[in-house]
C-alpha cells in the first residue's frame, strides 16, 4: 500500500515576518496532501549529535527535549485550510466599483463580486497605483502588511507589497502595535527595561532554577494550553506538567478558568477583568504594612520606591490600598488577597505568562504590567526561584535569552531570502490602532513608532500624519484583511473602509474572510505546501531548525503566492514606464525561488562547515544542536540580583524604577500613565468599570482571549475544530455561533440556557453568540474569544454581526492617550437573549444571502460571487458533495 | 494484543488524537483496510470533556475514548463474514464485504461504529493497521500525543501498568488516574477578613464512619479528591470558633462550598 509518494517538512506556525515554528512532516499522495504529522528527529539524528539535555527538579523528576516535534492541533488540521471551500478561487472585482466611473465606497461590505482574470486585475491595479501616485504621491498608499499569516520567507504573506512600492517612490506602513504585549510594552518597560516588548528577556536556565527552587508559580492571565499552539507547540504543556510534578503550586489568576487552569491549576483566583491592578496594590499594601517585602533588595536594586509606598498607603489620595479597598474592585475577597500576599512573602514565587488576555490588552494595561514588576522587585526578583517566565516566543526576535530552556548554539534566520518588511523599520507610517483616522483622511499626531521592535525611548518621539502638504491615504493595500475581528474598534473600522476618502481598497489573501469582503479588488493567494520556501523553527523549546519547504501540491485554483502576485503587478506596472521601468528585474534580481532558498540557507547563521545544501534539501530540515556548556550560562536575572551595578537593567538608572523620570518629565500632566503605576478608575476614552454609570446599561465585563480553536482570525473554517464542544454552539437555525460563556448565576438572572443565542452589545453595536452556561467564568463576567469570521448583518458603528466577531464592539480608544495599544478585552457589555428567527425576519436580505453557508465550515466564498460559482475542489467535494 | 493505555493525569485536552485520526482518514482511502471517513460526524477516536466543580474550584476532565476491541464484541458474532479481529487484536470491518450493513453501527453498545451513508458502509477504528503494516509503531492518535497521555502498548508486555489501570469489562482501553469526585471549601473569619489556616476538617460517610481528615492550607482551603458518588458529612473544627457540620452530596457531582464563615465562640 502506498502511504505517500512525496514528503516535505514545513513549519506551520503563524509567526510570519520570516519567522517560524511548529515543524511537521507533510505526506502527499497523488498530488494531494495526505497527512500532516510530527517529525521524528530520531530517524535523522542521535541524541549525541544534538547535544541532548536533561533538567532535574528538586524531587528528581527529569525534563528532556524529546526526539519528536510536539505538534499542536492547528498543523494537524491544516489541509482543511489548504482545501477550504472559502479559499479565494480567482481574482475578483467588486461589481459596483468602477475605477473609471462611480466607485461606490458606501456599498463596500454589501456588494457582490465578479470573476476577473489575473491580467485584468493586474492591469487595473497598476493603473490605480499610477493614478494615485500622479494625483497624490506615494504617501497616499497605505500598506496593511502585518499580522499572523503563514510563516513563509520568500513568499511571505505580509508586506511583500512594500518591496514593490519601495522601488517606485515609497509607501505608508501600518505600524503594527505590540498586540499581545500591550501592557508590558507601554508599561513594564518603564519599570525594568526589557526591550523590546517589556517582558523578561533574561530567562536563561530559569526552567531548571524554577524546578529546583520555586514554591509556587502565579499563572497570571496565562493560558499556555492555548496561546502556545499558534507559535511554538506543546513543549510548553510538557514543561507545565513537569513543574506540576516538581510540586510547584500552580495558582491561576484570571477571570476565566482558562484551558491551562482547567487541567493544571491547584488554585484559581477569579479576578474581575482588568482589575488586576487593585489586587496587586492590595498585595503591596499587605507587604508594606507588615514589613514582609525585601527591603534591602529594594534599597539596592530599585529607584523611587518611596513614591509607590506613599501612594499605596493612601497619602496622596486619602485611600489606603487595603485588601478591603481592593475587594469590590477586583472581586477577590480581602481574606484571600491577604492569604496570597503572605504566602508570596514567605515563599519563592515566580510568575508565568503566555501573552494576551484581559490582563495585558485592556484599558490602561500599562498599570498592571508595571505593578507586576514592582511586586517582583519587592520579593527580590532574580533570586533563586523568583523570576518571571514565558511559555511562548522562546527565541523572541532572535534573543535566545528569552528561553527558560537550553538554547541551540545558533538562532537561524531567513533574512537573506525574506521578501517582506522588518517590523519597526519604517520611514513613513501610521500606528495600527489609529489607522481608522488615516483611512478617513484625518490629520493626527501621536508618540512612538510603537511597533513590537522599538525600544523604550521610542515612546517619547512625536509623529504626525500626513506630512505637511500631502493629501493623506487614498488607497489601502492589505494582505491582512482581518482588522475588524482582531484589532480595536472593528465597527468603526468598517465605517472607515466605506469612507469617501478611500478610493481604492486592494486585498490579497488566501481566504475570503472578514474585511476582504469590503475590498474593491481581491487577489487569490496560495498557502503552504503550494510553494517551495526556506523556513526556521526557533520556538519549539527543543532545537532550532531550518526547513527546506518543498512544495508538495499544485497551486489551488488560480492562487499565486504574495511574492508571485506582486511580480505580476510589477510586470503590469512596467507598461507605464518612468518610475516603473524595469521594475520586475529590480524587484527580483531575476532570481528563482530555488536560488533564494539556497541563499537563505547559506546566510541563515549556521557555520559553513555545518552546512550541506544537498543533504538539507534531501532531509527537508536541519536541527541545530544545543549550545555547548549551556549549564554554565548565568541563570535569568541572578546577575542583576547579585550585583545590580555590574549587571544593570536597560532603564535610565539601571535599576527597577518605581518612579519613571522620563514619563514624569515628558508628560507631567498625564494622570493615566503617570510616573508611578496607579489604579485608574476611568479616563482617556475608557469608562468601563462595574461602578460606572455605563454599567447600568452594560452590566457585564467581557473577557476576550486569544481564541482556543483559532489563531486570531485563522482556522475558523476547519470542520474538525468546529466539531469540538467548546468551538461553536449550534443555533436553532442551523447556524454555528461563536460561544459566549455565561456563569450559571448570571444565566439564571438573564433567563439564558445552554444553546440559546444571545446578543452581546454596547453603544458600538452588537454581535451574536451561542450561550454556554459554565462555571469556567466567574459571575459578572462573560467570555467570548476574538477572531471569529464575521458575518455582517449591519455594518459600521451600531451594527450587528452574526459571526460573533466580538472586536466589532470593542473600544477604538487606545490603552491611554500616550500609549497606542489595543483595548480588546475587559470592557462593558450588555447581554440579551434573541430570537434568531425574528432577526431573520427583520433582516431578510442579510440572512438570505448566505445560501452556501455550511455550519461545518462556515462562510463560503460562493455567497459573495454574482454567479455563485467557485472553481476549485475542496476535500468535501471529493466525497460527492456539491461544488 | 495491542491496547491503548491512557494516563488521564497527562491529558491536556488538546484533541490532537481526535484530529490526527481525522487527518488520516477523512478524504483518504486506505482500502482495503479503511475507506474514507466523512469530513464530520464520525469519531473513531473521541475526546470527551466534562466540566467539574464550581467557581473557584473548577477543572475539566478530558477523556480520550476509543473502541475497546471488546472480548465479547457483538459485531464479531453477528457478522463473522465481514468482521474479524486482525493481527493486532483490533476488531475490523471489511469495507467491501460489509457494504450495506447499517446494522453493524447499531450493534456497538458504546457508539464506536459509524454508518457512512454516502459509501453505504459501517466504519470504525482500525488501529491504523495500514500504517502498522508499513513501518509505523503506533497509530496516528498516539503519534500525535505530545504529553505522553496516550500509549500504544502490548498487553502482555505491560501487565504491571494494566494491573493498575481501570477499564470497562472486556475492553482493551485502559485508564490510569481516573479522577474521583471532590469536596472543597475555604474557611474564613469574615469579621476580621482572615482565612483560617490549619483548621481540622473531618469527612465521614453517611453512616458516620470517618473517611478522611484534612487541614486547611495557607489560603484557608481544604480539598478532598477521593470521594465516591455518595453523600458525606463534613465537620469543621477550629479552636475558639463554633464547630460547623455540613452535608456534601457527591452523588451528582463535585461539591464546592460557598466560603465558610466561622463564628467565634462567646
Amino acid at each position: 500500500m502506498r502511504l505517500s509518494d512525496d514528503t516535505a517538512v514545513h513549519n506551520l506556525g503563524l509567526e510570519s515576518f520570516g519567522g517560524g515554528a511548529n515543524i511537521v512532516a507533510v505526506d502527499a499522495l497523488d498530488g494531494k496532501v495526505a497527512r500532516i504529522r510530527p517529525v521524528h528527529f530520531d530517524e535523522d539524528y542521535t541524541k549525541e549529535e544534538l547535544n541532548y539535555w536533561k533538567l532535574t527538579g528538586r524531587n528528581g523528576t527529569v525534563f528532556e527535549p524529546g526526539m519528536k516535534s510536539y505538534t499542536p492541533p492547528f498543523p494537524l488540521v491544516y489541509k482543511c485550510r489548504t482545501y477550504s471551500p472559502n479559499r479565494i478561487p480567482f481574482p475578483m472585482k467588486r461589481i459596483d466599483w468602477n475605477p473609471d466611473g462611480e466607485r461606490h465606497p458606501e456599498t463596500r461590505g454589501t456588494s457582490k463580486y465578479e470573476r476577473i482574470s489575473w491580467d485584468e486585475a493586474t492591469r487595473i491595479i497598476a493603473a490605480e497605483i499610477k493614478r494615485v501616485h500622479e494625483a497624490y504621491g506615494p504617501h497616499s498608499i497605505l500598506c496593511q502588511g502585518d499580522g499572523h499569516g503563514e510563516s513563509k520567507a520568500i513568499h511571505t504573506p505580509h508586506g511583500c507589497m512594500t518591496r514593490l512600492l519601495d522601488l517606485c517612490g515609497g509607501y505608508v506602513m501600518q505600524a503594527r502595535n505590540p498586540d499581545s504585549w500591550e501592557g508590558w510594552y507601554w508599561g513594564a518597560k518603564h519599570a525594568w527595561g526589557m526591550d523590546p516588548v517589556g517582558q523578561n528577556t533574561h530567562s536563561t536556565n530559569t526552567a531548571q532554577d524554577i524546578a529546583q527552587n520555586c514554591d509556587a508559580m502565579l499563572y497570571w492571565g496565562c493560558d499556555l494550553e492555548t496561546n502556545s499552539w499558534g507559535w511554538g507547540g506543546q513543549q510548553a504543556s510538557r514543561m507545565a506538567y513537569w513543574f506540576d510534578e516538581c510540586g510547584i503550586e500552580h495558582i491561576a489568576i484570571a477571570p476565566d478558568c482558562n484551558y491551562t487552569a482547567a487541567v493544571h491549576a491547584d488554585k484559581w483566583f477569579p479576578v474581575l477583568p482588568n482589575t488586576d491592578a487593585a489586587l496587586q496594590l492590595a498585595i503591596a499594601y499587605v507587604w508594606i504594612t507588615e514589613g514582609t517585602y525585601d527591603r534591602e533588595y529594594i534599597q539596592t536594586h530599585s529607584d523611587g520606591f518611596d513614591w509607590f509606598e506613599y501612594y499605596v498607603l493612601g497619602n496622596d489620595d486619602g485611600i489606603p490600598k487595603t485588601p478591603e479597598w481592593a475587594e469590590p474592585l477586583c472581586g477577590i475577597p480581602a481574606y484571600r488577597i491577604k492569604a496570597l500576599a503572605r504566602y508570596w512573602a514567605s515563599h519563592a514565587v515566580s510568575i508565568a505568562h503566555c501573552n494576551g488576555g484581559s490582563y495585558i490588552r485592556a484599558a490602561f494595561s500599562h498599570e498592571p504590567a508595571r505593578l507586576e514588576v514592582y511586586l517582583l522587585a519587592m520579593q527580590g526578583v532574580g533570586k533563586p526561584g523568583r523570576i518571571s517566565i514565558k511559555y511562548i516566543e522562546w527565541i523572541l526576535f532572535g534573543m535566545s535569552s528569552c528561553s527558560p530552556l537550553p538554547p541551540s548554539k545558533v538562532v537561524p534566520n531567513t533574512a537573506a531570502c525574506y521578501n517582506g518588511p522588518l517590523i519597526g523599520d519604517m520611514d513613513c507610517f501610521v500606528p495600527k490602532c489609529l489607522v481608522h483616522k488615516a483611512l478617513r483622511g484625518e490629520e493626527f499626531s501621536w508618540h512612538g513608532r510603537g511597533t513590537a521592535a522599538n525600544g523604550r525611548a521610542d515612546q517619547f518621539e512625536q509623529f504626525s500624519f500626513p506630512a505637511e502638504g500631502e493629501p493623506g491615504i487614498k488607497m489601502l493595500w492589505s494582505d491582512n484583511p482581518s482588522f475588524t475581528t482582531s484589532l480595536n474598534g472593528g465597527n468603526e473600522f468598517q465605517d472607515a473602509l466605506r469612507s469617501e476618502n478611500l478610493e481604492f481598497y486592494l486585498v490579497e489573501a488566501p481566504w475570503f474572510e472578514d474585511d476582504a469582503r469590503f475590498a474593491d479588488i481581491v487577489l487569490p493567494i496560495c498557502t503552504k505546501f503550494e510553494v517551495s520556501d526556506f523556513g526556521t523553527d526557533n520556538d519549539s523549546g527543543q532545537w532550532s531548525a531550518v526547513t527546506y519547504e518543498k512544495a508538495v501540491i499544485d497551486h489551488v485554483g488560480e492562487a499565486l503566492s504574495d511574492w508571485e502576485a506582486i511580480q505580476e503587478i510589477a510586470r503590469a506596472l512596467e507598461v507605464h514606464g518612468g518610475v516603473y521601468e524595469n521594475l520586475w528585474m529590480r524587484l527580483t534580481g531575476g532570481k528563482t525561488a530555488e536560488q533564494q532558498i539556497e541563499e537563505g540557507y547559506a546566510a541563515c547563521g549556521i557555520a559553513e562547515k555545518e552546512r550541506d545544501f544537498e543533504a538539507f534539501k534531501k532531509r527537508g530540515y536541519q536541527l541545530i544542536p544545543t549550545v555547548e556548556d549551556w549549564e554554565s550560562q548565568l541563570v535569568g536575572l541572578s546577575g542583576f540580583a547579585d550585583d545590580p551595578d555590574a549587571n544593570p537593567l536597560e532603564t535610565p538608572t539601571g535599576k527597577i524604577e518605581f518612579y519613571s523620570v522620563p514619563l514624569a518629565t515628558m508628560w507631567p500632566d498625564d494622570e493615566v500613565r503617570g510616573p508611578v503605576a496607579h489604579w485608574i478608575e476611568r479616563g482617556d476614552g475608557h469608562d468601563d468599570r462595574l461602578s460606572s454609570d455605563r454599567a447600568k446599561d452594560y452590566p457585564f465585563l467581557i473577557v476576550s482571549n486569544h481564541p482556543r480553536w483559532r489563531v486570531h482570525a485563522e482556522m475558523d473554517d476547519v470542520p474538525w475544530l468546529r466539531e469540538i464542544e467548546t468551538c461553536k454552539v449550534m443555533g436553532p437555525d442551523g447556524y454555528a455561533y461563536e460561544p459566549l460563556w455565561v456563569n450559571p448565576l448570571d444565566a439564571e438572572s438573564l433567563g439564558l440556557r445552554n444553546g440559546d443565542i444571545a446578543k452581546v452589545f454596547n453603544e458600538r453595536g452588537a454581535v451574536l453568540g451561542g450561550v454556554r452556561v459554565t462555571e469556567r467564568i466567574r459571575q459578572g463576567v462573560v467570555y467570548m474569544d476574538h477572531g471569529a469570521n464575521s458575518d455582517v448583518i449591519v455594518a459600521g458603528l451600531g451594527g450587528l454581526d452574526r459571526g460573533g466577531a466580538i472586536n466589532h464592539i470593542c473600544p477604538t480608544a487606545t490603552s491611554s492617550k500616550h500609549a497606542n495599544g489595543e483595548v480588546t478585552s475587559g470592557y462593558l457589555v450588555g447581554i440579551e437573549k434573541v430570537d434568531v428567527f425574528e432577526l431573520a425576519a427583520r433582516y431578510p436580505d442579510a440572512f438570505a444571502r448566505r445560501g452556501f453557508y455550511d455550519p461545518s465550515y462556515g462562510a463560503d466564498v460562493r455567497d459573495y460571487l454574482v454567479d455563485g460559482k467557485s472553481c476549485h475542489t475542496s476535500l468535501q467535494a471529493e466525497e460527492g458533495g456539491e461544488q | 494484543m495491542k491496547a491503548f493505555l491512557i494516563d488521564l493525569d497527562r491529558c491536556n485536552g488538546c484533541y490532537c488524537c481526535q484530529l490526527a485520526c481525522k487527518d488520516e482518514h477523512c478524504g483518504n482511502d486506505w482500502s482495503p483496510i479503511a475507506k474514507p471517513q466523512p469530513m464530520i460526524g464520525q469519531f473513531w477516536c473521541r475526546v470527551d470533556e466534562e466540566e467539574r466543580g464550581r467557581v473557584p474550584v473548577v477543572r475539566v476532565a478530558y477523556t480520550p475514548s476509543f473502541c475497546g476491541n471488546c472480548d465479547e464484541c457483538p459485531l464479531l458474532e453477528a457478522a463473522p463474514e465481514c468482521v474479524s479481529r486482525n493481527e493486532y487484536g483490533f476488531v475490523v470491518i471489511d469495507p467491501d464485504a460489509a457494504r450495506g450493513r447499517s446494522d453493524l453501527a447499531d450493534l456497538c453498545p458504546h457508539g464506536f461504529v459509524f454508518w457512512n451513508d454516502d459509501l453505504a458502509i459501517s466504519q470504525k477504528c482500525t488501529g491504523c493497521a495500514h500504517l502498522l503494516r508499513n513501518g509505523w509503531n503506533e497509530p496516528r492518535c498516539v503519534d500525535a500525543c505530545s504529553t505522553g497521555a496516550l500509549r500504544f502498548i502490548d498487553e502482555d508486555g505491560d501487565a504491571d501498568e494494566i494491573a493498575r489501570a481501570s477499564h470497562a469489562p472486556g475492553s482493551h482501553v485502559y485508564y490510569l488516574n481516573v479522577p474521583k469526585r471532590w469536596i472543597a471549601g475555604t474557611i474564613v473569619d469574615r469579621s476580621i477578613n482572615e482565612v483560617i489556616i490549619g483548621a481540622d476538617v473531618t469527612i465521614s460517610d453517611e453512616q458516620g464512619n470517618e473517611v478522611a481528615r484534612v487541614q486547611t492550607d495557607w489560603c484557608g482551603d481544604f480539598r478532598y479528591y477521593e470521594c465516591d458518588q455518595a453523600r458525606y458529612q463534613v465537620r469543621i473544627v477550629v479552636e475558639g470558633y463554633e464547630s460547623i457540620e455540613l452535608v456534601a452530596d457527591c452523588r451528582n457531582g463535585d461539591v464546592v462550598f460557598d466560603d465558610i464563615f466561622v463564628i467565634e465562640k462567646n
